[in-house]
């Protein structure tokens, strides 16, 4: 298994979609038993170089709180344990050169579509997002900021975004490491309110891989801590994507 | 949650603020009536069109009622809900201005496309809701958090005929993807009710009953009139 990751990243390096340099590449682990490794889904996700615009990026709409938090984070992924996830307009440009199984394929000659968590693209009035991973602990951070578009009871944060924020954390996370692809179970335990505008962290954990599930656990919170949102569990479901050669 | 209590006024108010995209005919006359979105346009297809004229026809004998849908909640109902039940140290004038519900805050067929019908005797609402383009997840299909907004919305719905509630807990189980673009029948009941807290059962079907997408349920909270949230 380790064999065929190694296998992988050898060739991703050779059609230079990775680069050759060592320090860039993250610690092998060990693959899981399902399909391709979690460095490879890491590596395949991240791209050295792209055209596509990165959302998950400081713009002036974020608060102090989610900036000086950003920077934390940021500088935990020069270790090279932490990595900063992009965020594209769509799922479509995550998973370039893959594709679904056939029978799931959707046909569709339409070409706006958008990842319903950057739906509002505008600065600061919709989702403003941005997801670390941790590979070796299969565990990921989430600074969230809601804007006054998400709202729900006026102030607050429509408890309805915070569910997706929950399902796009769980989903990113369970991609990268088993190949988790579509949501099984959602269970929400909403706490307290978040004000519009204001940071919340989302804490993702995975906690066990079995039957072709990801089990894994969430909880919102202020950055202090001392007041918790909302406590979150989900099942995703594994399903390992195809290539996808070029036409 | 307030959406009821405004869906339940006719309320003339200043028109929403400004946002960039097509500007909406908000004047009709000299007075200014804000547009409800729960109501037939040119994105909502022709299975959604069926299903609309379908439940028009039941509220004909008053069992049913369609739900108004707007994308503000009127200035004094905001201020009202600020000084029940927040903080004053919460209040950010300046915010409260841009702000708009969350499921309209979309252009025409690219969100959330949707309808509600209420029934009073059974304490049922039904949705009648279309995902667009922008509500993607796996590609062509609804994401999962779009689909837990719609069962929040819709449940929510149920439990403010009840009074002012807030969601505790929202359990949902996802059968069957939902493709992108397809409509879907939003299915929610009251279960029970023990003192302030209301259950809900919700499912998600397709337009001919075969196929099962989603199952939920939520729990409700009545806001006890006497706290404050924050």
């Amino acid at each position: 298994m380790m064999r065929t990751g190694f296998q992988r990243v050898a060739r991703l390096v050779h059609h230079k979609a990775l680069p050759r340099n060592p320090h860039l590449l993250p610690k092998l682990h060990q693959a899981s038993a399902f399909g391709s490794s979690t460095d490879s889904l890491v590596a395949r996700f991240c791209p050295e170089k792209t055209d596509l615009k990165d959302y998950a990026l400081p713009n002036a709409s974020w608060c102090p709180d989610m900036l000086s938090l950003y920077q934390e984070f940021l500088e935990k992924t020069k270790s090279g344990r932490w990595i900063k996830l992009p965020s594209f307009k769509s799922n479509r440009e995550h998973i370039q050169g893959l594709k679904l199984p056939s029978g799931l394929v959707t046909a569709s000659d339409k070409q706006d579509w958008r990842i319903f968590t950057r739906c509002i693209l505008l600065e600061g009035q919709g989702y403003e997002y941005v997801i670390f991973f941790h590979p070796s602990e299969k565990k990921s951070v989430c600074l969230f900021q809601p804007g006054p578009y998400l709202e729900g009871a006026p102030g607050f944060a429509h408890g309805g975004s915070l569910a997706a924020m929950m399902d796009e954390t769980f989903s990113k996370t369970a991609y990268l490491a088993g190949e988790g692809l579509f949501t099984l179970s959602l269970n929400i335990r909403f706490k307290n309110l978040i004000p519009v505008g204001s940071l919340a962290v989302l804490d993702i954990q995975v906690e066990k891989i079995e039957d072709q599930k990801l089990h894994m656990s969430c909880i919102a919170q202020s950055r202090d801590k001392q007041t918790v949102y909302a406590k979150c569990s989900g099942v995703f479901l594994q399903m390992q994507l195809e290539e996808d050669p070029p036409q | 949650m307030l959406r009821s209590c405004v869906a339940r006024l006719r309320v003339l108010g200043a028109p929403p603020a400004r946002r960039p995209g097509p500007v909406w005919r908000l004047f009709s006359s000299e007075k200014v009536i804000r547009k409800d979105y729960g109501l037939p346009n040119p994105s909502w297809s022709k299975d959604l069109r069926l299903l609309f004229d379908q439940f028009m026809k039941k509220c004909e004998d008053g069992s049913w009622k369609r739900l108004p849908s707007y994308r503000q909640n009127p200035t004094q109902i905001l201020k009202d809900f600020q000084t029940r039940f927040v903080d004053p140290s919460f209040t950010k004038e300046e915010q409260m201005s841009k702000a708009q519900q969350f499921s309209r805050s979309f252009e025409e067929g690219l969100g959330f496309e949707y309808v509600m019908f209420y029934n009073k005797v059974e304490k049922r609402t039904v949705c009648l809701f279309q995902a667009g383009l922008h509500l993607q997840g796996v590609p062509g299909y609804v994401h999962g958090g779009a689909i837990a907004t719609i069962v929040d919305i819709t449940t929510g719905m149920c439990a403010l005929a009840e009074g002012i509630a807030m969601t505790a807990n929202l359990n949902i189980d996802y059968k069957k993807p939902i493709p992108l673009c397809s409509v879907v029948v939003v299915n929610c009941q009251i279960s029970k009710t023990e003192g302030r807290k209301l259950f809900v059962s919700c499912s998600i079907q397709s337009v001919d009953e075969k196929t099962l997408h989603t199952e939920a349920t939520a729990l409700f909270i009545k806001l006890d009139p006497d706290k404050r949230l924050t």
